[in-house]
C-alpha cells in the first residue's frame, strides 16, 4: 500500500531523509519510531505529497490521509468546518459518518477547534481525515501531549477500523510502548535513515531499541 | 590585487568622465551619483535591517529643502550643504523612534504616509514657498571658489558618493555591521543573541536618510530650485528598484543598481523622442521599465535580493562585493 | 444641522468605497499574507474601463458590471505575478504588487491618456431628514452594505469561502486535506480586484479618477484596514467610514486642505499602538 524506495528528501542544502526503503502492505499496522528531528515528520509530509523528493520513488496504493503532528486543526471554524473541509479531496462534506464513528464529535459539532482541549482536537484532527475516505492513514505522533487514556481510546479507534475496514495505518510516534503494542511490525528512523525494522517483539526484545526507546517512555 | 586595480580603473574612469562629457550627459551623469547615494542607503537599509522603505524619496527632500532654506538665508553653501544630511538624519531619528517599531509592509507603508504627508506640508507652508517651491538657490561656492559648470557638481556629486560608499564600507565591517548582517535574516534571533536591534535599525534608518539628505542637498544647488513636484512618490519606488536590481545589502551593488536603470530610462527617453513617438512615449516607458524590471528581477533573480533569502544567499553576496 | 448631516452621508458614501478597497486588501491579506500594494490599480482600472465603455454607448449596468470583471481580471493577473511562483515571500510580494501598480500606469496612460476621467452615474438628489444628498451617494452605500453582507455570507456559509478561511486559519494544514493554497490565494486576488472594482465603479461618478489616484485610495484603503489588523472585515469597515466621515467633515469644515494629514498620521498611529501590543515573532513572517 506505502512503498517507499531509496527515498531523499532535503530542505535546501540540508538533507532530511537519506536513502530510507519501507513498505507498508494492505491492511497491516507498522509503527516508525524515532527521536526528534529524526526525519519522521519529514516522511509523513512526502508520503502525503507536500513534499518533493530529491530522489527515490514514493508509491501510495490508495487514497491517503494525513493526521498532522500537533493536529494542525483549523482553530477560527467550527468542528463542523473543520471536518467538512476533511472531505475535500473525496467531495464528502455531510460529517454524519464521522459522528457515528466517534460520536463525541457530534457533541462538539458547534464550538470552534481552537478552543477544545488536546484530547478533543485530535479526535477533530482523527474524525477530519477520516472524511476523506482514506485506505491508508498515516498517524503523526498520535499520542503527543496527550493523557494515557485518551492515547489508549483512539488507538483502540485504529484498531478497530484496521479490523472492520482493513484500514492500512502508519504510525509514527515517539512512544515505542504504543506503538509496539498496536503494531505488529515497525521501523526505527534515526538521522534520516532506517536503522532497524522488524516484528515489534523482537524490537521490543532488542536492548538497543529497549534501551532507547522503552526505557524512558512511560504510557 | 585584482580588487585593487579593478577599483582603480573605476575611479580613474569616474573622475575623467566629467571632463569628456557634454553638458545634457553631464546631467544624466551627475543625476546618476545623485540616486546611487541615496541607492546605497536603501541598500543597506533593506539589505542589513531588512526594513522596506517606501519614502526615502522623503529624505532627499528634507536634505534639498534644508540646504536651499540655509543658502536662500545667506548661510554659506558649504554649510548648508553640510546641514543637509545633518537634518535629515536627525529628522530620520526623530520619526524613527516611533516609526520603527513596525515592520514589513506595517513600515512600508507608514514611510509611504511620511513622504506624503511631507510633500502635501511642503505644499502649503509658506516658508517653503507651496506648490512653487523655492527658486534662485544660489550657486554652491566653498570660500572664494563658486561651483558655476556642471562638471564642477559631477566631481561635487561623485566625492559624495565615495563618502556614502567609504561610510556604509566602514559600518558594515565594523562588529555591529556583522551583527547587523543577523538582523535582515531574523530579527528574533539577532535580538535573542543580545544584539541591540533597536538601536542599530534606528542608526541604519538614520544612515540611509543622511545620505538621501547630502544627495537632495548637492540636488538642490545643482538645479537652483526645489519643489514637491521634484519628489514624487515613484522616486522612492526608483530607489527600491536601483537597489533590488543591484542586490540588497551590497555598496557596489547600489551603485550598478542605480547606473543600469538610470541608464536604460535615459536610453528609452532619447528612444521616446524620436519623431513619431506620441508625447506619452517617455513616461510610459519609464513606468514600464521600472515596473518590469522590478517585477522580473524579484521573480527571476533572487540572489541577494530580499532580506528574507540574503542569509540563504551570502556566499552569492560575497561574490559580489567585489572591492 | 442639515449641513453636519449632508457631511454625515458624503463621509459614509466616501468611507464605503474606502471600505470596499480595504475589503479587497483584507480579503487578500488573509488568505496569502500578502498586502497587495495594487488594490487602488484595480478601482481606476474599472473606472477608466467604465467610462470607456459608457463612452462607447453601452449601457450602464451592462458598463459596470463589464468594468468590474475586468478588474477581477487585473487582480487575477496581479495574484499571478506575486504568489504564482513557489517561495515567493511575502514581503518580495509586496514589492511585485508595487511593481504591478507601476505597470498599470503605463498600460492607462496608453489606454486613456493622464488626464482625469469621469463617467455619469446616477443623477440627481434627494432630501434625507432636511439634509440634501446625491443619489450616487445613497447607491454607493446600497452596494457596499450589499457586498459586505454577500462577502459574511460566502466566507460564513458556502463551502469555498470556508476553504478560503482554512487558508487564512492555517495553510499548512488546508494542504493537508488538500486544498491549493495557490489556487485560493489566486481566487482571494481575483476577489480583491472585483471589491477594488467595484470601488472604482462607484466612485468614479463622484470623483474624477486619473492614473495616479491609486495611491490615495490604496494609502486610504490601507489606512482602514490596519484598523482590522488586515485580518477582520467588520473592524475594517468602521474604519473605513470613520475615516471617510473624518475626512469629509474637516473639508465640509474648512480644513480641506489637511485631510490627507489627517487619515495618514491616524494610520501611523493605530500601526505603531497595535504593533506595541504584538510580539516581534509574530510579525516576522509577514
Amino acid at each position: 500500500m506505502i512503498d517507499v524506495k531509496d527515498l531523499v528528501v532535503s530542505y535546501g542544502t540540508a538533507t532530511a531523509l537519506e536513502h530510507v526503503t519501507l513498505t507498508v502492505g494492505r491492511g497491516e499496522l507498522v509503527a516508525l519510531l524515532g527521536p526528534n528531528g529524526a526525519g519522521k515528520s519529514t516522511l509523513a509530509n512526502t508520503l502525503a505529497g507536500l513534499l518533493t523528493p530529491a530522489s527515490g520513488t514514493v508509491s501510495i496504493g490508495g487514497r491517503l490521509a494525513l493526521i498532522p503532528e500537533g493536529r494542525q486543526l483549523f482553530p477560527d471554524l467550527t468542528v463542523a468546518d473543520n471536518l467538512a473541509l476533511g472531505g475535500w479531496r473525496s467531495g464528502q462534506r455531510d460529517p454524519s459518518p464521522v459522528y457515528d464513528l466517534l460520536p463525541r464529535l457530534a457533541e462538539l459539532a458547534g464550538r470552534r477547534a481552537g478552543v477544545l482541549s488536546g484530547g478533543e482536537q485530535q479526535m477533530v484532527a482523527f474524525g477530519r481525515a477520516m472524511m476523506s475516505r482514506p485506505e491508508v492513514l498515516v498517524v503523526d505522533e498520535l499520542s503527543l501531549g496527550l493523557a494515557p487514556n485518551v492515547t489508549a481510546d483512539l488507538a483502540a479507534h485504529l484498531a478497530e477500523l484496521n479490523r472492520s475496514q482493513g484500514l492500512t495505518v502508519l504510525l509514527i510516534e515517539q512512544n515505542a510502548r504504543l506503538a509496539f503494542e498496536l503494531c505488529r511490525r515497525a521501523y526505527v528512523l534515526e538521522s534520516g535513515r532506517v536503522v532497524t525494522e522488524g516484528d515489534s517483539a523482537e524490537l521490543a526484545g532488542d536492548p538497543r531499541v529497549a534501551s532507547a526507546y522503552l526505557g524512558g517512555a512511560i504510557t | 590585487m585584482i580588487r585593487l586595480v579593478a577599483g582603480l580603473l573605476v575611479a580613474a574612469v569616474t573622475l575623467a568622465l566629467p571632463a569628456v562629457l557634454d553638458d545634457s550627459a553631464l546631467a544624466v551623469y551627475i543625476l546618476l551619483g545623485l540616486a546611487a547615494m541615496v541607492t546605497v542607503g536603501v541598500s543597506l537599509l533593506m539589505g542589513y535591517a531588512g526594513q522596506v522603505s517606501l519614502g526615502q524619496g522623503a529624505f532627499y527632500a528634507i536634505g534639498a529643502y534644508t540646504a536651499a532654506l540655509l543658502a536662500l538665508g545667506g548661510v554659506p553653501p558649504v554649510a548648508g550643504l553640510v546641514a543637509a544630511p545633518v537634518v535629515a538624519a536627525a529628522s530620520a531619528l526623530v520619526i524613527g523612534v516611533p516609526l520603527l517599531r513596525l515592520r514589513g509592509h506595517h513600515l512600508a507603508f507608514a514611510t509611504l504616509a511620511m513622504q506624503l504627508i511631507l510633500l502635501s506640508l511642503a505644499g502649503q507652508l509658506e516658508f517653503t514657498g507651496g506648490d512653487i517651491g523655492l527658486q534662485a538657490i544660489p550657486q554652491f561656492s566653498v570660500g572664494s571658489f563658486e561651483a558655476g559648470s556642471a562638471s564642477a557638481y559631477a566631481y561635487l556629486t561623485w566625492a559624495g558618493v565615495a563618502l556614502v560608499m567609504l561610510v556604509t564600507h566602514n559600518v558594515i565591517a565594523s562588529r555591529p555591521g556583522r551583527a547587523l548582517r543577523a538582523l535582515a535574516t531574523s530579527e528574533t534571533a539577532a535580538a535573542s543573541s543580545g544584539i541591540p536591534v533597536g538601536r542599530y535599525k534606528l542608526v541604519v534608518f538614520a544612515l540611509s536618510a543622511a545620505f538621501a539628505g547630502l544627495a537632495g542637498g548637492i540636488y538642490c544647488f545643482y538645479t537652483g530650485y526645489v519643489a514637491p513636484g521634484s519628489f514624487p512618490v515613484l522616486i522612492s519606488i526608483q530607489y527600491i528598484v536601483m537597489a533590488v536590481v543591484g542586490g540588497l545589502g551590497t555598496i557596489w551593488g547600489a551603485v550598478v543598481g542605480a547606473t543600469a536603470i538610470t541608464l536604460l530610462v535615459q536610453g528609452l527617453n532619447s528612444l521616446a523622442a524620436l519623431p513619431g513617438m506620441p508625447s506619452y512615449a517617455p513616461s510610459v516607458l519609464s513606468y514600464a521599465v521600472y515596473a518590469l524590471v522590478l517585477i522580473g528581477v524579484v521573480l527571476f533573480l533572487p540572489h541577494g535580493l530580499l532580506p528574507a533569502v540574503a542569509g540563504r544567499l551570502s556566499r552569492k553576496r560575497e561574490s559580489l562585493r567585489a572591492r | 444641522m442639515s449641513a453636519f448631516l449632508t457631511y454625515l452621508l458624503n463621509g459614509l458614501a466616501v468611507g464605503c468605497a474606502i471600505a470596499l478597497i480595504a475589503s479587497g486588501l483584507v480579503v487578500i491579506h488573509r488568505v496569502t499574507g500578502v498586502v497587495n500594494f495594487a488594490q487602488g490599480t484595480f478601482a481606476v482600472v474599472a473606472g477608466l474601463c467604465m467610462s470607456s465603455l459608457l463612452g462607447m454607448g453601452l449601457p450602464h449596468g451592462l458598463s459596470e458590471v463589464a468594468a468590474v470583471l475586468v478588474a477581477a481580471l487585473a487582480g487575477l493577473l496581479t495574484g499571478l505575478a506575486a504568489i504564482g511562483r513557489r517561495g515567493t515571500t511575502a514581503l518580495s510580494a509586496l514589492i511585485i504588487t508595487l511593481g504591478v501598480g507601476v505597470l498599470a500606469y503605463a498600460v492607462e496612460i496608453v489606454l486613456w491618456g493622464d488626464q482625469p476621467r469621469s463617467a455619469p452615474g446616477l443623477a440627481g438628489s434627494v432630501i434625507v431628514a432636511g439634509a440634501r444628498i446625491q443619489t450616487q451617494h445613497l447607491l454607493v452605500i446600497g452596494v457596499t452594505a450589499a457586498t459586505f453582507v454577500l462577502l459574511a455570507l460566502f466566507f460564513g456559509r458556502t463551502y469555498l469561502g470556508k476553504a478560503l478561511t482554512a487558508c487564512a486559519s492555517n495553510p499548512y494544514a488546508a494542504r493537508v486535506v488538500g486544498i491549493d493554497t495557490r489556487l485560493m490565494g489566486l481566487l482571494a486576488f481575483a476577489l480583491g480586484g472585483l471589491l477594488g472594482g467595484l470601488a472604482g465603479v462607484l466612485v468614479t461618478p463622484l470623483r474624477p479618477i486619473s492614473f495616479d489616484t491609486d495611491v490615495t485610495l490604496i494609502v486610504n484603503g490601507f489606512a482602514a484596514a490596519v484598523f482590522g489588523a488586515l485580518t477582520r472585515p467588520v473592524i475594517t469597515l468602521a474604519g473605513a467610514l470613520l475615516l471617510g466621515v473624518a475626512e469629509t467633515m474637516a473639508a465640509g469644515y474648512g480644513y480641506g486642505s489637511h485631510q490627507l494629514e489627517i487619515a495618514l498620521g491616524l494610520m501611523i498611529v493605530v500601526m505603531i499602538v497595535q504593533a506595541g501590543r504584538r510580539p516581534a515573532v509574530t510579525q516576522e513572517s509577514t
